[in-house]
């Protein structure tokens, strides 16, 4: 793939957010312990994973990454980089620690991320680099006191053009100047985008500007006509979305189709594969693996799917069993805590271990009324834990 | 108004109220040098503020990286780029011309880097 074998190599070789990148050179030039840490904030696609592991490059340090979403609780970030920050190596080398989507550290002040961070920085021996996607989440803010931050932002249309005009000469393709201005304009700053376009000679985008929402229609349609895998591959290379947002359009297209049942249990058995590969990747942090995600959909789901006249779904559910699902949603969350309260457990746990067994229990009128008394729930809780029962 | 972002430009006297304002944005200030609107401003904040206070629009251009000069000017891209939202630096249309424009973008980086 162009986006694999064009990333950038050295800082350099980058575009875009040029301010952003020398200043974070000069922080790491001048970094010793007690000084802060960086912090890259800005939308997903902008660089900055990149840029942190370019920097790792170019000072010749080993870098120790983590995708903080993933590890949240004081414990394991303790665990897993506790050493790599209080130490380094026998020839005094050091380490560029690199935590990655921090504002996944945000979910629960008790989990203590936020304040492992901030305990990391003033101890580190180590130069500590953060990025997070949402810079006015207000823990991100948090962090502002023992950061310097830096905003990454998309790379205007003309330095994306003259990086595309650079691609296709290097793969010695002729495109035409029209067609450049559409790949550009299509991917709005998304450089990842952009290349792809390029590289798929991009039908969907050859038409002129066209709103992202239709553009991704147009290629998961693309896909689901595709007569042969190359096709599939190129469609689904061009869809501008996060890989894990691909897997969860494509699922909401399937359980939307009418496809016959086997079809269905193989399609989805596909998905639950490519669902697996997601979280391995997420997991071990080996985005590698990521460029044989679209390649497993092309080359497992297109032969399942095909000739089944499956259509990119627009449509959401009806409201009115949208409301039915968000009121029993309300009543399951309401019914959780109360019995969290009671069983001296958390609302999760309660919700996630215990009450699919009490809802089975509620089948039993003495059991439901007691519950119900017990609890002190109100009487429309009756009706709901009977339906519930009845599952 | 023009503005070139990451160039410093001069205002007249707009009050407290505005200089508090820009400087809320993160508008840089020298008393000698004058005010400076870069990549740490909030962009579409210190425009609004300008705007009202000059009772004037202001029009964002974004510099060239190789030459300093006004980037924006003849640009195919002028209707769909946000320079509110994009990063201030980009390349003028000489600059982003030539079959080796992105070589020139590349070196002249470096050069900045050492410099």
């Amino acid at each position: 793939m162009w986006v694999e074998k064009y990333r950038p190599k050295k800082i350099e070789e980058m575009i875009g957010n040029e301010d952003c990148r020398i200043a974070a050179i000069a922080w790491l030039k001048k970094w010793r312990p007690g000084a802060k840490a960086l912090l890259l904030m800005g939308p997903p696609g902008t660089g900055k994973t990149t840029l942190a592991t370019l920097l790792g490059k170019k000072f010749g340090m080993h870098l120790v990454d983590l995708n903080a979403s993933d590890t949240r609780t004081k414990d394991k970030l303790d665990k897993k980089i506790g050493e790599a920050i209080r130490t380094v190596n026998l020839f005094g080398e050091r380490s560029l620690i690199f935590l990655d989507e921090v504002d996944g550290l945000l979910g629960r002040s008790d989990y203590g991320g936020v304040e492992f961070i901030k305990e990391a920085v003033k101890l580190t021996q180590n130069p500590i680099i953060m990025a997070a996607n949402n810079q006015d989440a207000d823990e991100i803010k948090k962090l502002g006191s023992v950061c310097v931050a830096l905003v990454f932002k998309p790379p205007p249309p003309r330095e994306v053009e003259v990086y595309l005009r650079r691609i296709a000469r290097l793969e010695k393709v002729e495109v035409r100047d029209q067609d450049i201005t559409t790949f550009v304009t299509s991917a709005g700053g998304d450089l990842r985008h952009a290349i792809n376009s390029l590289q798929s000679g991009n039908t969907i985008a050859s038409g002129g500007y066209k709103d992202k929402s239709t553009a991704i229609a147009q290629a998961f349609e693309a896909f689901f006509d595709s007569t042969d895998s190359a096709a599939a591959l190129a469609a689904l290379r061009s869809v501008s979305l996060s890989p894990m947002d691909k897997v969860r359009e494509l699922n909401r297209c399937l359980i939307r189709s009418s496809l016959p049942p086997k079809k269905m249990s193989e399609a989805l058995g596909v998905l639950s594969r490519a669902d697996m590969l997601m979280g391995k990747i997420m997991k071990n942090q080996e985005w590698r693996l990521l460029r044989y995600l679209d390649n497993m959909l092309a080359h497992e789901l297109l032969p399942v799917i095909r000739g089944q006249n499956l259509r990119y779904a627009t449509d959401d559910l009806p409201f009115t069993t949208l409301v039915r699902i968000w009121n029993d949603s309300k009543k399951v969350k309401e019914l959780s805590l109360k019995y969290a309260l009671r069983a001296h457990t958390s609302g999760s746990s309660a919700r996630s271990q215990d009450i699919p067994f009490v809802f089975a229990l509620c089948a039993v009128k003495s059991f439901r009324e007691g519950l119900e008394k017990t609890l002190d729930l109100d009487e429309t809780y009756d009706k709901f834990l009977q339906k519930e029962a009845s599952r | 108004m023009k503005l070139l972002l990451g160039a410093w430009f001069t205002l007249p006297r707009l009050g407290t109220a505005a200089f508090s304002s820009l400087m809320k944005a993160g508008v840089q200030y020298d008393r000698a040098l004058g005010f400076k609107v870069d990549a740490a401003t909030d962009i579409a904040s210190a425009v609004k503020t300008l705007s009202s206070a000059l009772g004037e629009d202001v029009e964002l251009n974004l510099r060239c990286l190789v030459c300093g000069k006004e980037a924006c000017p003849g640009c195919s891209y002028l209707a769909i780029c946000d320079r509110t939202k994009v990063s201030p630096i980009c390349l003028c249309a000489e600059h982003s011309s030539g079959p080796d424009a992105f070589e020139v973008y590349e070196k002249t980086f470096a050069e900045t880097l050492v410099s």
